[in-house]
């Protein structure tokens, strides 16, 4: 008879998962380096708790969903508004994402960046995670109407920006 | 292009992005995770041993003391979008009004010692690493003041732990009275912060 230990089921579940982890908080925030600190962080307090996280329906849902609150609170820690006089918004706002292009299809990747945030999370846990609706409704805790509403949109929108001959038609 | 050959040239598109952390260095760190946890106040009387500790190994090899500081003569480099103003006692002080002209600002604190990434496309790119320092540490660094009605970000370049650098980001807030400042400890490197 085979016994395995907890650690050994938590490597394995690592194993398994930790890439496409990765990838979804990557489409989910762009930045690849952060992804990787946030999943790692994530993964981290999943092995602290893998008792209750080993019993989750989604353990990679949850990993995911403490990844991208991970990057939320961290933002929020270290950001702050502050007022100032006349702003002007920033000409260099971002054309392409700030994963590695090494990696990223640099041109999807920039589609994806110019999607609203909680589109981009919602195409990450559907088509990478591939999570149902309802469970990706879970995870963002919105409703699975308002889910499908933001995968309708953010998949017309990438359709627009990706489509050469779409692309083509648009330009002046 | 159908909803299927869209998903697949997104999923496409992240295929080659894979993890590279060993599974025993998630667990050590979740050991980590789990002793913080257990001891709260243990944990806290560390962290502030250990930003008094860095604090010290960081004024060594700056070469800065409490009455070099003092020595130090301030320097205004203002243009309409920020103002950059080196005090006697060595901090820093940033006052931002528009997101514009952020290379001149990261060549403005470099010149005045502090390694600095500045971005206001709201990410960072690839080229800086993310490095945790203590939250008591980052208060020692950096702070956002009131200052005659502005708010004046004032770093303490001479209490940053050595090989840390800061990661300043800069986005609009969608108000139009307000930008939104992130400010990141990062590994200071010469893509990163020269």
């Amino acid at each position: 008879m085979v016994v395995r230990t907890r650690q050994q089921d938590f490597a394995e579940f690592y194993r398994s998962a930790a890439d496409e982890c990765l990838r979804t908080v990557v489409v989910s925030i762009g930045d690849q380096d952060t992804a990787r600190e946030l999943v790692d962080e994530a993964f981290a307090r999943a092995w602290s708790s893998w008792r209750t996280v080993s019993r989750h329906p989604a353990p990679k849902a949850w990993v995911v969903r403490t990844a991208l609150n991970a990057g939320i609170s961290r933002w929020r820690r270290q950001r702050r508004e502050v007022s100032v006089p006349d702003p002007a918004r920033a000409a260099d706002l971002p054309a392409t994402g700030g994963a590695s292009a090494s990696q990223v299809d640099p041109q999807i990747m920039a589609a994806l960046m110019r999607l609203p945030a909680r589109q981009r999370e919602v195409v990450a846990l559907r088509l990478i995670l591939d999570l149902d609706t309802a469970r990706t409704a879970e995870v963002l805790g919105i409703a699975p109407g308002t889910v499908m509403a933001h995968m309708g949109r953010a998949m017309a929108a990438l359709r627009l920006d990706l489509q050469p001959e779409l692309q083509q038609e648009n330009r002046p | 292009m159908n909803d299927n050959e869209l998903s697949t040239m997104v999923r496409e598109s992240v295929a080659d992005i894979r993890s590279s952390t060993p599974v025993d260095q998630i667990i050590s760190r979740g050991h980590t995770v789990r002793a913080w946890r257990r001891v709260p106040a243990a944990a806290g009387a560390l962290v502030v041993a250990g930003g008094a500790a860095l604090g010290v190994t960081a004024l060594a090899p700056s070469g800065h003391t409490p009455s070099g500081k003092a020595g130090s003569h301030p320097a205004v480099v203002q243009l309409a979008a920020w103002t950059v103003a080196k005090q006697a006692n060595g901090d820093i002080g940033i006052t931002i009004r528009q997101l514009q002209h952020p290379a001149q600002l990261q060549a403005t604190l470099r010149a005045d010692g502090l390694p600095a990434h500045v971005s206001f496309t709201g990410n960072s790119g690839t080229v800086c690493q993310p490095r945790r320092v203590s939250g008591d540490v980052a208060l020692d660094i950096y702070r956002f003041l009131e200052r005659n009605g502005s708010d004046v970000i004032t770093i303490d370049p001479s209490v940053l732990p050595s090989g840390v650098g800061l990661n300043i980001m800069g986005l609009p807030s969608g108000s139009s009275s307000h930008v939104v400042i992130g400010i990141q400890t990062v590994y200071a490197s010469r893509q990163c912060t020269g």
